[in-house]
């Protein structure tokens, strides 16, 4: 992960004017100083955007993982019906799900939270593949992320996939489509559909963990922590997540009109325009 | 990335790599479910401590260990340090810093250690299954404990192309770094959107090439699983025993 991770970063941070040493050093003890303020107002434990194995109860995990069952089933046949129409489909799917993989593979440290957070990349395959499909490439992204590169695990697989195949696939794809509907561009439905992706994954995730490790503790008090340790990064990085899935969706309108046609995001028509 | 995300055993020779991939999946999810039920931090961190040993044993480096562990071994830290000293009722012990007075408290210890463990646990036990056993093996056993067979498929599709995206993703990258495509804010965020972008093209086209290939070669929707050999009374015996002796120390 660490070439991926290192190429990313760099895509995504311009580079800063270098400090001077005493500027460098003052800028990182207010960071620290401002962590440790969030974590002392926050008082919660630490969690990276995928809920780490072995945070949830076992009944939570299994309560996530029913709720995911009926999505996850329809998402499936709704693949295995697209897939008896187009051969090249399942092949399409497997690899959007390794561009979903390496776009939620790039971390982003979390000061506040004493973690990392990265974007999700489900409104992407949302836009393109529909809501129901991207749950089947949400959920087999975070199987594989679980298994070999320990982010996430398999007891809170229903959890992640949950917050980030359902919840971040549906609002992202409801987002678009009113949009579009509305007249709004490719570009804007595209960028406020990954905003929208991302800020309701994260709400869902700080949801879950709230729900799970809350005990005897009121639930919103402790939403509101998680959101609040979350906050400092996640609204950029919502930000982050709209601007590629805007720049995504026109690309491709520019570039090859004909893959979004056959996807149906655009009408056939609005595609010849560009062709 | 490539060594990172890499799954086959660096020891093939190992019992445990030798043992069916379904034997070592089912044995790894009981000992999930006992790890996360544990109500006391000991069963868990003797879990972690016997994952990593079995990680190490089966060869494979440290810092790739390391760097596959980094993460969740942060987080339990932080957790540890967060429910020590920002939980509980009982103090332990207590020192100045900055002008505060951090009080540790020794019930906040014990839940700080309970989840730390829990998480330690989890991972290194799929550490474990993810080192020694090879990924297509993996999801062949999925399909054998009736996971729906198009997830499957997507999973192996998307485990076999994730290294060629990710090495095009690369060259373009680069190419972008090189005529300053990430200097200042607008336009790195503008080529980042263009390499996602470029991205998805690649993932469309090499789906068609993929599909084309394939349907010559027989490709009829179905992804052809690798048959599994019988189980073996001595490794579903061993895996029982040895799953029934962490039962026992769970319960101790």
């Amino acid at each position: 992960m660490g070439e991926a991770a290192s190429f990313v970063n760099a895509g995504t941070l311009p580079h800063p004017p270098a400090p001077s040493r005493k500027g460098r050093g003052s800028a990182w003890v207010s960071v620290l100083l401002v962590g440790a303020l969030f974590d002392f107002l926050a008082a919660t434990p630490a969690f990276a955007m995928h809920i780490s194995e072995g945070i949830l109860p076992f009944s939570w995990a299994l309560v996530w993982y029913l709720v995911l069952v009926p999505f996850l089933a329809l998402g499936a046949r709704r693949l295995n019906a697209l897939a008896r129409e187009d051969l090249s489909l399942k092949p399409l799917v497997g690899l959007l799900t390794a561009v979903v993989f390496i776009i939620s593979c790039m971390p982003i440290p979390v000061p506040t939270a004493g973690t990392c957070s990265h974007p999700c990349g489900t409104g992407v395959s949302a836009i393109l593949v529909g809501p129901l499909v991207s749950v089947v490439v949400a959920a087999v992204s975070l199987l594989i992320q679980a298994l070999f590169l320990a982010h996430g695990g398999l007891s809170t697989l229903g959890a992640n996939t949950l917050s980030m195949g359902v919840i971040g696939s549906f609002s992202a794809w409801f987002t678009f489509r009113a949009l579009r509907r509305m007249g709004g561009s490719l570009g804007v439905a595209g960028f406020f559909a990954g905003i929208v992706a991302d800020w309701a994954t994260y709400s869902a995730t700080s949801l879950f963990l709230a729900l799970g490790i809350r005990g005897d503790a009121p639930l919103w008090p402790l939403f509101t922590k998680v959101v609040v340790a979350f906050l400092p990064t996640q609204l950029p990085l919502g930000i982050l997540e709209g601007v590629i899935t805007a720049g995504m969706v026109t690309l491709l309108y520019r570039k090859r009109p004909d893959l979004l046609v056959r996807m149906r995001v655009i009408s056939e028509k609005e595609g010849s325009v560009n062709a | 990335m490539h060594h990172h995300l890499s799954t086959h055993s660096f020891r093939a020779s190992h019992a445990l790599v030798k043992i069916d991939a379904r034997v070592k999946l089912l044995s790894a999810l009981a000992l999930l479910v006992m790890v996360i039920t544990s109500q006391g931090s000991a069963f868990p961190l003797v879990v972690a401590a016997a994952g990593i040993f079995f990680c190490l044993h089966l060869g494979t480096p440290v810092r790739l260990l390391a760097l596959r562990f980094s993460e969740p071994i942060f987080i339990a830290v932080v957790v540890l340090l967060l429910k020590t000293f920002f939980s509980g009722n009982a103090p332990l012990f207590s020192f100045g810093l900055l002008g505060y007075e951090l009080v540790a408290h020794r019930d906040g210890l014990d839940a700080g250690l309970l989840i730390a463990g829990r998480i330690l646990g989890g991972v290194t036990l799929l550490g474990v299954v993810g080192f020694s056993t090879p990924f297509t093996e993996l999801m062949a056993a999925l399909s054998w404990m009736r996971v729906p067979q198009v997830l499957v498929d997507v999973a192996l599709f998307a485990w076999r192309y994730l290294f060629l995206l990710l090495e095009d993703a690369q060259v373009v990258y680069h190419a972008q770094k090189n005529r300053l495509g990430y200097v200042g804010c607008r336009r790195a965020l503008a080529s980042f959107g263009t390499l996602a972008g470029v991205m998805v093209i690649k993932a469309f086209d090499n789906s068609q090439s993929i599909t084309t290939a394939m349907v010559q070669r027989g490709y009829d929707g179905v992804m052809p699983m690798s048959m599994h050999r019988p189980l073996r009374v001595a490794e579903v015996g061993s895996a029982l025993l040895f799953v029934g002796a962490m039962a026992v120390i769970r319960l101790i």
